[in-house]
């Protein structure tokens, strides 16, 4: 099994072009916290980026042989992670710049197909970066913008200055139709303190057990104009581990293709550690994480990113992975 | 494996080691075999001096890390190719000299081949372009690939580079006049390449921990699966009867005579204690081949009698690199955490 404390963390920052990715990746960089990062830029970047390592990379997307349509890798990490850790001792993490047109899917599941990269690195968070005034006509013309804000941990609402404030609760009310459980920060040429955006551990999921259930449990019945939505469950009960994997299983492999990010905290039941679940289209890991505190109550939880979402069908399922 | 007493490794009567405190990336020996080159994750090259106890020069060869490692192919030291892209001669005195640039791009691969009269060939890729250099570093030939290159080798005569990348292999012709290779197709994310020393196949290494192969000339497939990790290792015995492969918790070797591969079961040497075989190196002149095993333990196998000798003890972190010198009685050995060694097989 991985070790946390030697996988160097890894932040994924996505965005349409002209959102301001850029410059909140400067932003970072130049910023004086005494922490060196590895940049991973592609070649057709909108601007230079000012950093001692930076890596010159193409999106290079591949279809694994595994028999599952949607898995698609990107080989080019695979190879750039490896030849990272070989100067292992001479940076704190890696920040992967992505293209504005740029599905999140196969950067993400990069991280769960590849055993080295696996073992190498934590996905620390996939960063998302919208422009207030433009998004709206860009979830118009385009599937992609919605797919970033699906995927998204972190979303950096940027050029709040150049909308109204109606206009800005009108563009965050969207993307909470599509994620609800991404955190939201709405900032004027990408300025916030990085520490929103780095070392979140946000692909780690305990922040999904502490966020407060009614908030989560919004009005699903109000549909957007995404097709896109997020909906999360709870079971009180411990839960089966051969139920659940039984279940999630046909699930993924069912709807896989529908299914942009599901995540939850199980407890199991006769197990004292919570297990950790997360999955990518049809690519799942999961992770045996630290004990429960005393006196915190021990419910499982899971969260769904997607398209079509049957809430009914959902609920069931996961509650019929309760332990007998 | 475990029972072995430390004194029975070779490493201990017959070895030369350091600690180099970075990641060895490759080893590679000179051509006329007197130096041994450790190629490491902090950019340099260490040169050892076989069967002398001298300090080991270190040359300053990249800002960044080297990323691939060959033999000079005419003179007495080695080509580097780093990710700072850069692709650069290491002479035998530990002067650095630059044969190529790519930018800004990583030089990710780097192989050489020794023609006759003092000539030579060098071949780098960074992305999706393979450079053909001569001995004196003069661009021969540029050859663009469908995507990145990921593997890339020089068949036994130097007629032929064989390039892998997604969906498969090329193969282009050194001397062709119009450069169209040869594309060999499957699909899929191809991470590593060998050719048959006879020219009768080439073989990739898959994502898939699997290994894909093409007979010659008529291109019939072949795939090769059943590995618990990727394969990053492979490597033909002298005259191509065995191709030996790292990805399994044994060096397994398949049979590339009576019909084999196909519907032949490989030979498993030194398995058995389930931990994952990193490198494999054939010896260029007998039947043995040589594995590292990722808890650290070396040792040699005879192919024909399945007899192994230990030769380092699992003490010094995961096998990164092993290579023989070109007469097989040298094996240079490195590790992920900087150990370094020449263990020497001649008869006393």
């Amino acid at each position: 099994m991985a070790d946390i404390n030697t996988q160097v963390p890894v932040t994924v920052l996505t965005g349409y072009l002209g959102a301001g990715k850029t410059t909140l990746l400067n932003r970072i960089l130049t910023e004086n916290h005494g922490r060196k990062y590895a940049v991973v830029i592609n070649e057709f970047g909108e601007l230079g980026v000012d950093n001692d390592l930076v890596v010159d990379s193409d999106e290079e997307v591949f279809e694994m042989n595994n028999g599952c349509i949607c898995c698609t890798v990107r080989g080019d990490l695979i190879r750039i992670v490896g030849g990272l850790m070989k100067r292992r001792d001479k940076f704190d993490g890696i920040i992967i710049e992505t293209t504005g047109l740029a599905n999140p899917a196969p950067v993400a599941q990069t991280f769960f197909v590849d055993d080295t990269v696996k073992a190498k690195t934590r996905l620390d968070a996939i960063v998302t970066v919208v422009d207030a005034k433009h998004l709206p006509a860009r979830l118009a013309d385009s599937h992609e913008a919605a797919d970033q804000i699906a995927f998204a941990d972190v979303i950096v609402l940027n050029k709040t200055d150049l909308v109204t404030p109606e206009e800005l609760d009108a563009v965050e009310a969207t993307i909470r139709g599509i994620n609800r459980f991404a955190i939201i920060h709405r900032t004027q040429r990408a300025s916030l303190p990085i520490a929103q955006v780095l070392d979140r551990g946000a692909f780690d999921l305990s922040r999904i057990l502490a966020m407060h259930p009614d908030f989560l449990e919004g009005d699903d019945d109000h549909e957007h104009n995404e097709d896109i939505s997020s909906m999360s469950f709870e079971v009180e009960k411990p839960i089966d581990p051969e139920k659940f994997n039984a279940w999630i299983g046909v699930l993924l492999q069912d709807k896989g293709a529908d299914l942009l990010r599901t995540k939850g905290i199980l407890h199991y039941a006769n197990e004292d550690r919570r297990f950790a679940f997360q999955a990518v289209h049809m690519i799942a890991d999961g992770d045996f994480i630290g004990p429960v505190k005393e006196g915190d109550p021990k419910n499982s939880r899971l969260v769904f990113i997607g398209r079509n979402l049957n809430r009914p069908q959902l609920r069931r399922g996961f509650e019929g992975c309760a332990a007998d | 494996m475990s029972q072995t007493s430390r004194t029975e490794f070779l490493v201990t009567s017959r070895g030369t080691s350091r600690e180099l405190d970075a990641f060895v990336v490759a080893v590679r020996f000179s051509r006329d075999g007197r130096r041994a080159g450790f190629a490491l994750g902090d950019g340099t090259v260490r040169l050892a001096t076989v069967g002398v106890t001298s300090e080991w020069i270190s040359a300053a060869a990249h800002d960044g890390s080297v990323l691939d490692f060959a033999a000079d192919p005419t003179g007495d030291g080695f080509i580097s190719a780093g990710d700072d892209g850069k692709l650069n001669r290491v002479g035998a005195d530990g002067t650095v000299s630059n044969v190529g640039d790519f930018g800004m791009k990583w030089v990710e691969h780097v192989a050489t081949h020794t023609l006759d009269k003092g000539k030579g060939l060098i071949a780098a890729s960074a992305g999706k372009v393979v450079r053909l250099y001569d001995q004196a570093g003069q661009i021969l030939k540029e050859l663009i690939h469908p995507s990145t290159v990921t593997g890339l080798v020089f068949d036994g005569k130097g007629k032929r580079i064989g390039a892998s990348h997604y969906n498969g292999a090329s193969l282009w012709f050194v001397a062709a006049k119009t450069d169209t290779p040869r594309k060999l197709e499957w699909k899929g994310s191809h991470t590593g390449i060998a050719i048959h020393p006879e020219g009768e196949a080439v073989v990739t290494a898959m994502q898939e921990n699997a290994l894909h192969g093409w007979k010659l000339p008529n291109g019939e497939h072949m795939r090769m699966s059943g590995y618990p990790a990727k394969t990053v290792s492979l490597s033909f015995t002298r005259n191509g009867k065995w191709m030996a492969s790292s990805g399994a918790d044994a060096m397994v070797l398949w049979p590339f005579f009576g019909g084999g591969p196909m519907g032949k079961a490989p030979l498993e040497l030194a398995g058995g204690d389930g931990i994952i075989c990193n490198q494999v190196a054939s010896n260029p002149r007998d039947e043995i081949v040589a594995g590292g095993f990722a808890d650290g333990l070396v040792v040699v196998a005879d192919i024909g009698s399945s007899r192994i000798l230990p030769v380092v003890p699992p003490d010094h972190g995961p096998i990164s690199a092993l290579a023989w010198s070109p007469d097989g009685t040298q094996l240079a050995i490195g590790t992920e955490t900087g150990f370094a060694a020449i263990v020497d097989f001649a008869k006393r």
